[in-house]
């Protein structure tokens, strides 16, 4: 029969499709919900769903809405013009006769994407660059006729001592009306030297916004600059995800697309933050109007095209930025809604692969002020590391950890969201797992329904792990041909060996979810390259072993540290000095914005680091093929070396059993 | 010391073995031993170091072996290739043509390439490595200069891979009949059909599965002239 491939976004799920069947099957089948209310008695209209047209390299696929069966009356009614042609359609009356790249809206999709992105606490006290002052003066009168600018200048000399020596025209425009209203008793708004608002009366709490732009995830914090406090968060999908999940796939996109790749790539990321910061300052009771500054953080790729760089640079070797010193841009060159005098605050770039999220991580971290070696691992679909102290100085590195460990390019993968296993654990005796789904609070074999989807970033290094701690796989990642569980099974069309985690039972996509001897291999490729990263750094340092090890980003604060240790992610580590810090990127961002000095800090900093190119290294390739094993094919782990001890030898027991048997019958 | 046919035996399954186990010092002394008997080491190269190579070919298509052990059988197999090599007659027979390799303009990454290039190596190919991050222009001025059979690109990145077509297009124009491989974790079947290449490996994510297809693929270039000759 007739199959196409069909991939949905921004879950990222794909698969071959029977040709005929409608896009909610084929969504069901791939594991990706999308709501349908009504269940596909054509009366709901909730199942909307967006065709994106265009060849798309990375997947192969040219989408087109020609290849879904034709318009149909019910979609006529239920679905307005503009949606129509926005290449909208109903999933459950659209059937796929062609490839395609299908976007699901958020109100369309079932289960929420839990965006792990909390705001914690800040270290430094609140110092931002964007400060108010109270001032109170004369009106003008024919003996002192002075203008108005110079008027709110010499107040703010004279009542502050703080200097103004320009003013935005937006600002100019309405001051003068606002200054008699207010009967000359005003709140200015003051950056960088530069009056950017004047509002009548005393203002006491101001905002800006701190943003991580993740290639996959985008974090806003509303920051009240009075307190330093972060009063409303904000996460949303980066909508870039259906122009490609990666950065490489998103320059390749823009490359191909000369005319409009970019174009679109930025507009839609300017949409969704100014829908962000439209929701952020609803929450918080505020307007648009209200929030006169926001720092941003992200990656090289994502900053090149929020800016509307050209991207294809930084895509190649030796992959140049159009700029890496940190930039500031006035928010309405950009289509940023916030108050139009408002300005933007991008942090530096450290190198090609090194973007301004790191530098984000770099001053939240601060391992150039510590006494003790740290070793800063940020994981997301790039993994950046940092190495250093205050005597060692700092050097960073960027390792190609791949979307595994976020879920992708595992069989079973997905991003965490409801219904995605997020803890294993495996008994050693009897090879039986237990696991936690998100979104129910038991653990499966105390649970009654489970409803398993697939397996998150967490998930899948605990299975593995666990896996390894049990001796299914044995440390080169290969399935012990002898361990006895009725859960190791093959793959009936491959022959490759997996693990069952899940039976059919306890899922709710009618099949076992598995770990599959790909997956390991995926994992080991993923956290080998972190490790190599590290050794390469290590070595530039002089150093055999580091003090600290601090994970960071959304994903590493969920991780469990013994999972990581064991599977070698990084050097060994006491256990109480691996730590997770969460969003240091994002918590970088949110400290630039309320303290002027951090802000400084970062730019001199940022320069500071030394980054190294693993690839010139001639060794990499030794380094890297060591690091894969489980935990490593050399390097000592004395923290859990008990535990190593402990793994079974299946083979040997399964040997010891046999003659055992011989001997006895 | 003769080597009689039992030794023979002896010496190239130890050979084999030794490269799909990476035992080193097995490999080593067994070529050692075979080298002391003054014989041609034509067939201990083949039938012993790389009859054992293809093994692990097999075993990590399987994914029983992965990129480590896929390294260290490399390690083990040019430690006896380094011994048997210098002693080997030269001769008409076996798989001979010339392949140009590289990784593609603005990539660095080559631990793929490289293990391609091995297999191509033990295969018996004249291989010129140009290297990674290699102007797209010399691909084909070292395809006209050696008038290779075969030229292999390679890519890790969507970015970088986007040059491979360039290259195509530039050694199509001069030379129709040179067969264009090219491989890396952006590659699939339908880029190569897009791009106008002759083969890549099936599973675009794994370029060492790459080079033992690659090598199954030339054999079979081969046997065809072969055939016609």
């Amino acid at each position: 029969m007739n199959e196409h491939t069909v991939i949905f976004q921004p879950s990222g799920r794909r698969g071959k499709i029977k040709d005929g069947a409608n896009l909610l099957e084929a969504a069901r089948s791939l594991g990706v919900e999308i709501e349908s209310i009504c269940g596909e008695k054509k009366t709901c209209g909730k199942c909307k769903v967006q065709v994106e047209e265009g060849f798309f390299e990375k997947y192969g696929v040219d989408s087109r809405v020609g290849n879904l069966s034709g318009w149909t009356r019910d979609e006529e009614r239920m679905l307005s013009l503009a949606e129509k042609e926005n290449k909208y359609r109903l999933s459950c009356l659209a059937h796929v006769q062609g490839d395609l790249l299908v976007f699901v809206p958020e109100e369309s999709r079932g289960g929420k994407q839990v965006v792990r992105k909390k705001a914690g606490k800040l270290k430094h006290k609140p110092d931002p660059a964007l400060t108010i002052h109270y001032i109170e003066m004369q009106s003008p009168t024919l003996h002192d006729p002075e203008d108005d600018f110079l008027r709110v200048v010499a107040a703010l000399k004279a009542q502050h001592g703080v200097e103004a020596d320009r003013i935005d025209i937006h600002c100019l425009r309405a001051m003068t009306g606002t200054l008699r209203k207010a009967d000359w008793k005003v709140t200015v708004f003051l950056l960088h030297g530069e009056i950017v608002r004047v509002a009548p009366g005393k203002v006491e709490n101001y905002y800006g916004i701190a943003i991580d732009i993740g290639t996959t995830t985008v974090a806003a914090y509303l920051t009240d600059l009075k307190t330093g406090r972060a009063v409303a968060t904000e996460s949303k999908m980066n909508p870039q995800v259906i122009y490609g999940e990666d950065v490489m796939s998103r320059i390749t996109y823009a490359m191909q697309n000369p005319e409009t790749g970019l174009e679109k790539m930025h507009k839609a990321i300017i949409g969704t933050l100014n829908e962000m910061i439209g929701a952020l300052a609803e929450e918080h009771m505020i307007t648009r109007d209200d929030i006169l500054e926001m720092v941003l953080v992200c990656n090289t790729a994502m900053h090149h095209i929020l800016l509307r760089l050209d991207p294809q640079y930084v895509g190649v070797a030796p992959f140049p930025t159009a700029m890496s010193k940190a930039l500031d841009v006035k928010a309405r060159d950009l289509g940023i809604d916030i108050n139009i005098c408002g300005s933007i605050h991008v942090l530096a770039n450290e190198a090609g692969f090194v973007g301004a999220d790191n530098c984000g991580v770099l001053i939240a971290e601060e391992p150039y002020n510590s006494e003790e070696l740290m070793l800063i691992i940020d994981i997301g679909t790039n993994g950046e590391l940092l190495l250093g102290s205050k005597k060692h100085g700092v050097v960073s590195c960027s390792v190609a950890t791949g979307p595994a460990l976020e879920g992708a390019q595992i069989k079973f993968g997905m991003r965490a969201a409801p219904g995605a296993i997020e803890k294993v654990e495996i008994d050693q005796e009897t090879l039986e797992p237990r696991f936690k789904v998100i979104g129910k609070e038991l653990w499966n074999i105390d649970a009654a329904e489970i409803e398993a989807k697939g397996i998150c970033g967490s998930g899948i290094i605990d299975v593995v792990s666990e896996m390894f701690r049990t001796g299914i796989i044995d440390k080169s990642g290969r399935f012990s041909k002898y361990a006895p569980s009725k859960r190791i099974t093959k793959d009936p069309q491959s022959g490759m060996p997996e693990y069952i985690l899940a039976y059919k039972e306890e899922t709710s996509i009618g099949k076992d979810i598995v770990v599959t001897q790909g997956d390991v291999r995926a994992i080991q490729l993923a956290v080998g390259s972190i490790y190599a990263g590290a050794v390469i750094m290590m070595r530039e340092h002089g150093v055999e072993k580091v003090d600290t090890v601090v994970l960071a980003g959304a994903f590493g604060s969920h991780l469990n540290q013994f999972s990581c240790l064991l599977m070698g992610m990084f050097p060994d580590a006491p256990l109480d000095k691996i730590l997770s810090v969460g969003n240091a990127a994002g918590d970088g961002a949110r400290l630039c914005l309320v303290n002027k000095h951090k802000r400084k800090e970062a730019d001199e900093m940022a320069r500071k680091v030394r980054y190294l190119e693993l690839t010139v290294y001639k060794d990499f390739e030794r380094v890297f093929m060591k690091s894969m094993q489980f935990p490593h094919m050399e390097d000592k782990f004395p923290t859990i070396q008990h535990v190593i001890d402990e793994i079974p030898d299946w083979k040997k027991i399964a040997r010891e059993k046999e003659k055992a048997e011989q001997e006895g019958g | 010391m003769a080597l009689d046919s039992a030794k023979k035996e002896e010496l190239l399954k130890r050979l084999a073995q030794g490269v799909v186990e990476f035992e080193d010092d097995e490999v080593r002394e067994a070529a050692q031993e075979w080298v002391d008997t003054g014989e041609d080491t034509y067939d201990a190269i083949f039938d012993g170091l790389v009859s054992g190579m293809e093994e692990v070919g097999k075993l990590f298509s399987a994914q029983e072996y992965f990129v480590p052990e896929m390294l260290m059988a490399a390690d083990s197999l040019y430690i006896g290739l380094d011994i048997l090599k210098p002693q080997m007659k030269p001769r008409d027979s076996g798989v001979k043509g010339a392949v140009v390799i590289g990784t593609v303009q603005g990539d660095v990454h080559d631990i793929g390439k490289n293990i391609v290039k091995m297999m191509f190596d033990v295969a018996g190919f004249n291989v010129y490595d140009l290297g990674r991050d290699v102007p797209l222009e010399d691909f084909l001025k070292k395809q006209l200069e050696t008038n290779s059979d075969i030229v292999c690109l390679s890519a890790m990145m969507t970015t970088t891979m986007m040059g491979m077509p360039k290259v195509i297009e530039m050694i199509r124009a001069k030379n129709p009949n040179c067969k264009i491989m090219i491989g890396g974790a952006p590659i699939t079947d339908d880029i190569v059909g897009k791009f106008g290449a002759d083969a890549t490996a099936k599973d675009a994510s794994n370029a060492l599965e790459e080079a033992v297809k690659m090598v199954v693929s030339l054999r079979e270039i081969q046997k065809e002239a072969n055939a016609k000759s």
